[in-house]
């Protein structure tokens, strides 16, 4: 069939046209078989070229489109949704990058460029010609979402998908919910503690009878997708039986004669192996931490809660959509950097934290009276040599509160903060100046010559070149050295890798497209929430938490899907399974099954990207590509050749 | 109040029709319920559809911003007004609130419009072009911007001599000048607050020249001649067109400032200004690009990758706060600063100075409920009254706030405060069902 094409070449304002010729584009293709109009543009997305291209094709009746402008991971939504506004399926329409593959990557060749999108829209008209129509692929996908973390970004998540009407699993790893910020005391700027935030947002789950949290669980095995995902969840035990008797429970943990330093706490102080970490903290019952529990049974002897033949239960689920909320790290400096773990009295922003939690007047730390403190700064944050280039975002803001919460606390307090430039962001700038009026002082440095934190005899001296005097050596003698750590990814990473989800250069996880599409990963139906993706505060975390939720809600509330046609098809008659496909698909899509008495393979449509890794590998040449045949990618080619 | 008076009822109100108030209507719309965003200008995008590109990934602005804009105007459930304004909000009953809107007349039918722009060269009016910030002038009857949505001509009522030139060469003949304000009787279930904020007026730091000194100019002045749809086809001063070749950035103007009733910081300068750098710096290869900083704030994901990049394309950062800027007889400036890093006072002279103004809050909050209290924070933006877990929350049930309403911030933390309102807005009319 001869197919009547409609080419629409754009200039992006000038991001194309400065460097293509899209006059002489236009020329070139014109007379191209099959080509019915062509015409430029000043922007093709824009309403008023849209509507132009739906009258088009309807007065002309065209069979198919050609656009030539940015890349499609902007706007192939958009001409698809031109197509399909002026009758023709939307795969007759085809596109062609002459932005990013062409002027802005050519922008010192002008001809070259102009030369290498012509080219480029022959390819596109090509495809055109051959183009078929198709219908998408239509799931069915279950009305319920699993959140995985129960810190405040998934607990605000879970409770606003619960108010939309969705079922919710809340999946936590450890034994309590709270994440991070049960870790913090009084939160900037609510004045409000981080357990009672915490405590309030898990009240709120509680109230809802459509939210199912489990605590100490895993997402082990995931085996399913889009509007199906078949996750299988590990719960540990907590070897304290459902009704428990509180008072007893607390005698118990007293007995317990075991002690391990206390990762809620940062390892400065201990804890039993038999434990919660404060007293309102959630679920409202102990846990046994198996591993480093001697079996003495002591607590057993006083509290019949204690139950110690509970076993590891395996469940499984079934949710259209899964919301990641697992949250972050905080850097753990190297030894020796800024002295940590060598010198006395050096500690990082989150033990210091917990010291300000913990203590009472007066503040002493490793048996010293705390009066000077010097803050470092950028500890694991914007590093010259090192991993983490990015800034941690919410160190700055963090650590003026708390020094500001330290003199509140313990009065007779004097700061020292060694910055690099200080980022209070926004409002939250009142608190620099807060700290600034109380007489804190402010020495900063740059990137290539930080402070040095050294003992001198009993004492402890961080010097720096101040620039902000002139670069005059400046010496403080400090009783206590916080060293501001950023946030890194979590270190294990083991149910981001089970799902495939994709990094960014800081290593966090990646959204789509930071502006149109910030919760969404290219795992279809897996959003992602709070700290996870990048640095952020709390307030920060709650509005990606609500978008989420929102954006994993959209997935699942009308019960149905529809998916891109575009992907792998397997000849089942051809097919000998040799498994080479399957080994090279990077979304797990490919499986083996029983066709009668052979074994071939097959696709999960609803997780086959259509990337075509699988084509190559194939000996026997018998995969196709739905939308990128080999008759659609030879005419491609040759026209890309000029032949 | 004349014109005709019309009833109708939406189940969420967006107040504003830029970025936040069109992404948070898209998502309630997208879950079936009825939206009418209410936008004060003749176009929906806000500020962002007169962007050039935006950090830290120099995506084309209006490239982005133009889809969301026509899928917007295109989606069966949400209705716009542009030229609207919303006089008052009454609180009902729970879950029931009466607006009254006015909408403006724009005396040309849109719908019949084409965007020919025939009315605007027959227009004999000159009036300076509020779209282009006022660098460039336009007509008494005009299209908006060539992106604007809806691409259709209106009457600048105030300016218009009432020739009726437009009317008499308009070949669809929708120039209507007997077009009235229409008032609309609104019932709603609940309120977006999506109104934006205003830039800061340099016209109040004297000392730095602006409007005096005719080659110093606003950043979203530079902004515009650095867009796809920039009034010149390349960087001109505004004195004397000529092509700036050393460039001076002036940052926290507006900002971080107590003398000016402004001690917060804006959030969006640092980084726009180290954007606007490298582009200037692909525009014009061979001149200097200075900015003149207090702290360089890069926070937020790519954004340090950023600084570090403008750092390697040659971009001037001298840590120093501008104190007086003076002109030379060529009209070139002399900004006088404290180099922190030299520790001595300093005079250097630049050819084009952009004043990079901060984010104020928009006055109008407060007026639309007259008989409710709309709390606002210190800095006179709107209150979020449980801002760690809800920060959408006002402190009027019902209605919730998206974007820079509740306080600066950049595109992506305005998309994501947006999705989080639409989200509280939706679980909100779900449970009131």
């Amino acid at each position: 069939m001869n197919k009547k094409l409609g080419v629409y070449i754009c200039h992006c304002g000038g991001n194309i046209s400065d460097y293509v010729d899209v006059e002489q584009v236009k020329k070139a293709i014109e007379s191209e078989e099959g080509v019915f109009l062509a015409k430029t543009t000043m922007f093709a997305c824009s309403d008023s070229s849209q509507k132009e291209m739906v009258e088009d094709i309807k007065k002309n009746e065209l069979d198919g489109i050609v656009v030539a402008s940015c890349s499609p991971k902007l706007h192939l939504l958009t001409f698809r949704a031109v197509a399909e506004r002026a009758n023709i399926n939307k795969y007759n329409y085809v596109h062609a990058n002459i932005r990013e593959q062409s002027s802005w990557a050519h922008s010192d060749d002008k001809t070259g460029a102009t030369e290498k999108a012509v080219f480029l829209v022959k390819a596109a008209i090509s495809k055109a010609r051959y183009a078929e129509s198709l219908e998408p692929i239509k799931i069915k996908s279950k009305k319920a979402v699993a959140v995985i973390g129960g810190g405040v970004a998934g607990m605000r998540a879970a409770i606003e998908l619960s108010d939309m009407g969705c079922p919710v699993t809340l999946i936590e790893r450890e034994p309590f919910v709270g994440g991070r910020v049960s870790q913090f005391d009084i939160l900037f700027t609510t004045y409000e503690t981080g357990k009672d935030l915490v405590t309030r947002l898990y009240n709120n789950l509680l109230a809802r009878n459509n939210i199912s949290v489990y605590t100490g669980a895993e997402v082990i095995e995931n085996s399913g997708s889009i509007g199906d995902f078949k996750l299988t969840i590990k719960i540990t035990p907590r070897y304290i039986m459902d009704r428990c008797n509180e008072g007893r429970l607390q005698k118990a943990i007293d007995a317990c004669p075991v002690e391990v330093p206390d990762p809620f706490n940062f390892n400065i102080t201990n804890r039993k192996a038999i434990y919660h970490n404060f007293p309102s903290e959630y679920p409202h019952k102990p846990v046994i931490d198996i591993e480093n529990c001697t079996r003495c049974g002591e607590c057993e002897k006083i509290c019949e809660s204690v139950d110690f033949s509970q076993k590891e239960e395996i469940i499984d689920i079934n949710v259209g959509s899964v919301l990641m909320a697992t949250g972050f790290d905080p850097y753990t400096p190297k030894d020796g950097e800024f002295g940590f773990n060598q010198i006395n009295n050096v500690v990082t922003l989150p033990q210091f934290k917990r010291i300000l939690a913990l203590s009472n007047e007066p503040l002493i730390y490793n048996t010293r009276a705390i009066k000077h403190i010097a803050y470092i700064y950028c500890v694991g944050s914007r590093q010259v040599e090192g991993e983490n280039k990015y800034c941690s975002r919410y160190c700055c803001t963090s650590v003026i509160h708390a020094s500001i919460m330290a003199k509140k606390k313990f009065g007779n307090i004097f700061n020292y903060h060694f910055n690099r430039g200080i980022r209070t962001y926004g409002k939250q700038e009142v608190l620099y100046n807060e700290s600034l009026k109380s007489g804190d002082v402010y020495l900063q440095s740059y990137e290539d010559d930080p402070p040095v934190v050294t003992q001198q005899g009993n004492k402890i001296v961080v010097t720096v070149n101040d620039i902000l005097t002139g670069k005059k050596q400046m010496a403080v003698e400090a009783d206590l050295v916080v060293l501001v750590t950023g946030m890194v990814p979590r270190a294990d990473n083991s149910v981001g890798s089970l799902f495939k989800l994709p990094k960014g250069r800081d290593n966090f996880f990646n959204e789509i497209h930071m502006k149109l599409r910030p919760v969404e990963t290219v795992i279809d139906g897996i959003t992602i929430s709070g700290a996870c993706q990048g640095p952020k505060n709390i307030l920060e975390s709650s509005n990606s938490a609500l978008s989420a939720a929102t954006k994993s809600f959209s997935y699942v509330s009308k019960g149905e899907l529809e998916l891109e046609p575009i992907v792998a098809e397997i000849d089942k008659n051809q097919c000998t399974w040799c498994g080479a496909c399957a080994e090279a698909c990077p979304f797990d899509a490919i499986k083996k099954i029983k066709d009668g008495d052979k074994e071939i393979a097959m696709v999960n449509n609803s997780v086959c990207k259509g990337c075509g890794m699988c084509l190559p590998v194939c000996p026997t040449d018998v995969i196709n590509l739905i939308a990128y045949s080999n008759r659609e990618i030879e005419s491609m080619i040759d026209a890309l050749a000029g032949s | 109040m004349p014109g005709k008076i019309i009833n109708n009822s939406f189940d969420a109100l967006v107040i504003g029709g830029g970025i936040a108030g069109g992404e948070a209507a898209l998502n309630i719309a997208n879950n079936g319920f009825k939206v009418l965003i209410i936008e004060k200008d003749l176009s929906i995008g806000g500020k962002m559809i007169l962007l050039s590109k935006v950090f830290p990934t120099l995506d084309c602005s209006a490239c982005i911003t133009t889809p969301k804009v026509s899928e917007i105007s295109r989606h069966p459930g949400i209705t716009i007004f542009t030229g609207s304004e919303v006089k008052n909000i009454a609180k009902i009953k729970e879950n029931s609130f009466e607006a009254e809107v006015v909408r403006n007349p724009r005396y040309v039918n849109v719908d019949d419009c084409t965007g020919c722009q025939l009315c605007e060269e027959a227009c004999p009016v000159l009036v300076p072009d509020q779209y282009q910030y006022n660098l460039v002038g336009r007509k008494a009857a005009f299209i908006p911007h060539s992106i604007a949505s809806p691409r259709a001509a209106a009457i600048d009522i105030e300016n218009c001599t009432l020739c009726g030139a437009c009317e008499k060469v308009c070949p669809a003949k929708c120039i209507d000048f007997t077009q009235e304000t229409e008032t609309y009787h609104l019932k709603i279930k609940t309120v977006v607050l999506a109104t934006g904020f205003n830039l800061f007026d340099p016209l109040k730091i004297p000392r730095y020249g602006f409007g005096q000194f005719k080659n110093v100019i606003t950043s979203m002045q530079m902004e515009r001649q650095l867009a796809p749809t920039r009034p010149f086809s390349t960087i001109l001063r505004p004195g004397d067109g000529k092509v700036p070749d050393k460039i001076a950035y002036v940052l926290c103007t507006g900002s971080r400032d107590a003398t000016i009733g402004n001690p917060i910081c804006s959030q969006i300068c640092c980084m726009y200004s180290i954007k606007q750098a490298q582009l200037l710096m692909g525009a014009l290869p061979m001149a200097d690009v200075t900015i003149y900083y207090i702290n360089i704030r890069s926070f937020g994901k790519g954004f340090e990758e950023f600084y570090d990049q403008a750092k390697g394309m040659g971009v001037n950062f001298i840590k120093g706060k501008i104190g007086k800027i003076s002109e030379t007889d060529k009209g070139n400036l002399i900004l006088r600063y404290e180099d922190i890093n030299e520790n001595i006072v300093k005079e250097t002279e630049h050819d084009m100075v952009v004043l990079s103004v901060g984010v104020l809050p928009n006055p109008e909050n407060s007026s639309f409920f007259p008989n409710e209290q709309l709390k606002l924070d210190p800095f006179n933006f709107v209150y979020q009254t449980d801002c760690l877990a809800s920060p959408a929350l006002t402190s009027i049930h019902g209605v919730f706030v998206a974007g820079t309403a509740s306080g600066p911030m950049d595109i992506p933390d305005s998309i994501l405060s947006a999705g989080a309102a639409s989200s509280e807005a939706i679980s909100y009319l779900t449970q009131k069902k």
